[in-house]
């Protein structure tokens, strides 16, 4: 090394040493003002549910930096805690959501190479991307994660987005923007049904269970090779092929694979491959689950129940001067509808400890609907757990999360009134130790508050799909007591604009709902939306068949004079 | 809506007395039927006792104590319908991404809630073969189903006894999917020829390397890597080892006589053609090297390649030797294919017994199951039919369809909604829709231009 460059590495490691000594300096005295002045917090007087079933009265809870001190009537709170009076309220352990893709992007599909065979994609392109972590494409700080904390969770499982195995599933807090939030990486193996579609394999279920078994049964060849060629000489070498590897830990039973489902026949299904392949198995999205309750049983199949309720469509229909083959058809429709709400009850009843998956669903909706299955047999217990308990044990964190113990992590939701209450509101949300505070709203007294709000006029919307954003114009006019309208958007035939009539417009409150038939290719696609209004703005979710579920935003245009 | 409610009662221990029967085998009498056996003629005022699914005793004066006893006097009694070629109660029909695709297996996605199958059921089909579409030369494996209807698991559908079977198609529609569609093999007839060809080479090479493994690791300390598993190319494999059938989608008589030659030289043997527009000129060949030809009675003209078709063909087929069915390959057909083979007989002048066998027992050789069904015989299950009237009677109705004994339609106990399984948000479902989509090219639009959609906007 010659003298020029020993001076040179000394002064740039003094330039180095100054700059970090200051940077160091700087952030204590934090000038962004940002960091909270104590981690240290005692709630006191509460009534506190430490577990499901388990309840303290007029007692306090002390955390620590994210981690619960002591939760008791006789705690010692030391000088530095922040108090927060609780005397009125409720305090429940922070919730879990077994499956969220809340915060989570989706993956920009790759370039088609110029050799491009839609017989044999490349894995990326197939959708067969087991080696993504779920991470790389997650933001903690998307105004989704907020939403979901903001109901009542601390701590969610993520599930990346993608095709038939979109890659692997980690464990999230949903607490200071300051941290990863990470608590832990490669929880299981993601995998649906549903390829990548469009004239490329696999593209149907028939490829896609195809596709999964031969990739398990090759992944199971390729650790062996790599065991044979670790212990012997004179082997070829193993061919490292990403996807394999993958599976590895899937084989070894570290991980579970997490099936998404959308009925009881993709439940057989999935239960099936794993019959076949001896892997642990979670479930997510479930639904209609009483027609396979046994099944599920014997194959040790973890449940994550859709908080999703179908629309009723039908309880309130008026049909007794309708004939009689239209009172039974409806009938039906009823019994079904019922079943639908009756899933958690069910659950519940054959003894499966199931949890929520929050995928496919709104955050609005989540207290909603949990009353709703509650006044369709789930006990409260049952119910509290399925939010707690249940997905700590099956996402393997019951050490440290699910309950309000002394040494677990501070998570809980601070309520106004007994959680499943007609009045219960969330206050706080305590996540990861920090406190995220609400406005309680002052409900309306009277008969006013299913008010509607005001939906005829013109409306511009902007959806946003995999295949880009797109949008066009919502007109809504008010026909008697009924609404009528017309909703335009780009020609999936190409060139130019459609337009569809919008179908069982119905609004309760600021809830709007309709649907709409696009015909694309021969084929009708039912489109169905669902969203709130707010003033002039509206935003909400837009359904497309088998295709999913994505964000439709709108704003009333101002009337013309 | 008193009048509502019995009739849902009614309708739900019906449901549940389905739900219950589905894994049993029934017990049950039939007396002075005209029974038509199909390999052993007409017997007049006959009893058919069935035991525990299994037809225990053909004779008169049968009695048996304990026994639901059915008089069928003035009635006939045949043996249950079988459809060498449908679609019905399958999620998925065509993974039309790849010319071949025979490690797709149709048992994956059976659908037994589809009403189709209750629909079949009215029409006495007792047994259909879920096939694959024809989208690929080489399609997936297809599923055997027996119409047992009520049961939500689709296992209990499954024919386990039946071989297993794959789907070939030949012709304008994997040409079209894959060469026209997606720019790859095959563009044309000679294409089809070649992928098909290429894919049995290929399994050969495939065979070697497994058994070269197998051997290896016979020696003692040997430590032989395993080839890369292929379940596209196993399948293709146990073709050539006569482990599988092949049903071959096709309508011209040169690129039948062409897959003929092809499976000659690789030792097949196992090989039904469906549709066989054309199969009257190649019917010698036909009768010779192959398991028959399962067609359609009168229907054509749907595209280019189907315009050279006969109503005679069933007959011509017949008559030079040929196991000949008649299949529905539809949702709709599948409902009166009594009806199929009667027009059969009507051109072709079939005799009744012939004409039978046509939804058999050829079917059930086809598919490899004559040992067991098609045909009223003593130890075969009891699949069987009553009609009102001689089956090939434009006047005949189904009025009972068994499934191993057990009734799973009756006329008189026909209420108006029989669907399984309801969606919970729907009042109206799409049925005819989904009826329209039970063909052979369903699923298969979206890979088409806009060109193609418009030219070819048919569906077999």
């Amino acid at each position: 090394m010659n003298l020029i460059t020993r001076f040179r590495l000394q002064v740039g490691a003094i330039v180095l040493l100054v700059l970090l000594n200051f940077s160091t300096v700087m952030a204590q005295s934090d000038p962004t003002g940002e960091r909270r002045v104590t981690g240290t917090y005692a709630i006191k007087n509460a009534t506190i549910t430490t577990s499901p079933g388990k309840t303290v009265e007029n007692a306090t809870i002390l955390i620590k930096d994210g981690l619960i001190l002591a939760v008791g009537a006789n705690v010692t709170i030391p000088k530095e805690a922040q108090i927060i009076e609780a005397d009125s309220l409720y305090i429940y352990p922070g919730f879990i959501d077994g499956a969220s893709n809340a915060g989570v992007s989706k993956p920009t599909d790759p370039d088609r190479p110029s050799n491009f065979n839609p017989s044999n994609p490349p894995d990326e392109l197939a959708g067969i991307t087991p080696w993504r972590s779920v991470l790389d494409y997650y933001d903690g700080n998307n105004s989704q994660v907020s939403e979901w904390r903001k109901v009542g969770f601390t701590i969610a499982q993520i599930l990346p987005e993608g095709g038939m195995l979109p890659g692997k599933a980690a464990i999230v807090t949903l607490g200071d923007a300051s941290s990863t939030n990470v608590l832990a990486q490669q929880t299981a193996m993601s995998a649906k049904f549903r390829g990548m579609g469009r004239g490329m394999y696999p593209g149907t279920q028939l490829g896609v269970i195809a596709k999964f078994r031969d990739l398990y049964k090759n992944a199971t060849y390729s650790s062996e090779h790599g065991r044979l060629f670790a212990s012997n000489a004179g082997l070829q070498r193993p061919e490292i092929n990403k996807t394999y590897e993958a599976f590895y830990p899937v084989l070894d039973k570290n991980i579970p694979i997490i099936f998404e489902v959308s009925n009881d026949l993709e439940i057989r299904r999935a239960l099936s491959l794993q019959k076949e392949n001896g892997f642990n198995i979670v479930l997510t999205g479930v639904n209609e689950a009483d027609a396979v309750i046994d099944e599920i049983k014997a194959a040790n199949a973890k449940v994550l129940l859709s908080i999703k309720l179908p629309d009723d469509k039908v309880t309130k229909s008026k049909v007794e001067d309708k004939s009689e083959e239209v009172q039974a058809r409806t009938k039906r429709v009823i019994e079904a509808y019922e079943l639908a709400l009756k899933q958690a009850a069910i659950l519940e009843e054959a003894g499966i400890p199931f949890a929520f998956g929050s995928m496919g669903g709104r955050s609005a909706d989540l207290h909603k609907n949990i009353k709703i299955m509650i006044e369709n047999g789930l006990s409260e217990t049952a119910a509290l757990s399925a939010l707690t308990t249940n997905p700590a044990n099956i996402l393997g964190i019951q050490k440290f999360a699910g309950s309000l113990e002394k040494g677990k992590l501070a998570n809980m939701v601070i309520m106004s009134d007994p959680i499943f209450s007609e009045d219960a509101q969330i206050k706080h949300v305590v996540a990861d130790g920090y406190i995220f505070t609400y406005d309680i709203s002052k409900k309306k007294k009277g008969g006013d508050e299913e008010a509607t709000v005001a939906i005829e006029g013109s409306w511009e919307y902007v959806s946003d799909t995999p295949a880009g954003s797109s949008g066009g114009i919502m007109d809504i006019k008010k026909d008697g007591d009924l609404y009528t309208g017309t909703i335009s958007y780009d020609d999936p035939a190409g060139g130019g604009k459609a337009s569809s009539e919008m179908k069982d417009i119905n609004i309760s409150g600021n809830y709007l709902t309709f649907s709409f038939d696009v015909s694309a290719g021969g084929m009708s696609i039912d489109v169905s939306v669902s969203g709130d209004i707010l003033g002039d703005e509206f935003s909400g979710n837009m359904s497309l068949a088998d295709f999913g579920t994505f964000p439709l935003n709108a704003t009333k245009k101002p009337k013309r004079n | 809506m008193k009048k509502t409610h019995i009739i849902y009662t009614g309708l739900l221990m019906m449901l549940c007395f389905i739900a219950q029967a589905q894994t049993q085998k029934g017990t049950v009498l039939i007396k002075n039927a005209t029974v038509l056996t199909v390999t052993n003629g007409t017997l007049e005022n006959t009893d058919v006792l069935v035991e525990n699914g299994i037809i225990k005793r053909i004779g008169s004066n049968l009695t048996a104590s304990n026994v639901e006893t059915i008089d069928a006097s003035g009635k006939y009694l045949m043996p249950g319908i079988i459809d060498a070629h449908s679609h019905v109660a399958l999620d998925a029909v065509n993974e039309a991404t790849s010319p071949i695709t025979s490690e797709v297996k149709m048992a994956d996605v059976v659908n037994p809630y589809d009403i189709g199958i209750y629909r079949a059921l009215a029409g006495g089909v007792t047994i259909s073969h879920a096939m694959h579409g024809s989208a690929n030369a080489i399609g997936g494996e297809n599923i055997t189903l027996k119409h047992r209807y009520g049961s939500g698991n689709p296992e209990n559908l499954f024919m386990k006894e039946a071989p297993r079977t794959i789907k070939f198609a030949l012709g304008e529609n994997p040409t079209r999917v894959h060469g026209r569609g997606n720019g790859n093999q095959p563009r044309t007839r000679m294409g089809v020829e070649a992928v098909i060809r290429n894919g049995f080479n290929e399994a050969i090479q495939y065979q070697k390397a497994w058994k070269a493994y197998e051997d290896a690791k016979k020696v003692k300390g040997a430590t032989p890597i395993p080839p890369k598993y292929d379940t596209r190319l196993q399948t293709l494999a146990d073709i050539l080892d006569g482990k599988v059938i092949i049903h071959c989608h096709s309508y011209r008589a040169d690129e039948i006589y062409a897959l003929i030659n092809t499976c000659r030289e690789f030792g097949i043997t196992n090989i039904v053609f469906s549709h066989v527009n054309e199969g009257f000129k190649v019917a010698p060949e036909l009768a010779e090297y192959t398991m028959g030809a399962s067609v359609f009675a009168d229907w054509w003209a749907y595209k280019f390649e189907v315009y050279y078709s006969t109503a005679y063909n069933a007959a011509i087929l017949t008559e030079n030797g040929v196991i000949t069915s008649i299949n529905s390959d539809s949702g709709e057909l599948i409902r009166h294919l009594y009806h199929e083979a009667g027009k059969a007989q009507r051109y072709g002048e079939l005799d009744d017994e012939q004409t039978l066998a046509l939804i058999t027992i050829n079917p059930a050789k086809q598919l490899g199951i004559a040992d067991k069904v098609g045909s009223i015989e003593e130890g075969k299950q009891a699949d069987l039919v009553i009609f009102n009237e001689h089956p090939l009677s434009v006047y005949a109705i189904p009025q009972m369809t068994f499934v191993d004994g057990v009734k799973y339609f009756d006329i008189n106990d026909d209420n108006d909604d029989m669907r399984l399984k309801v969606s919970a948000a729907e009042t109206v479902e799409p049925i005819f829709l989904k009826e329209h989509d039970h063909k052979c090219m369903h699923g298969v639009d979206f890979f088409f231009t806009n060109f193609g959609r418009n030219l070819f906007d048919h569906s077999h």
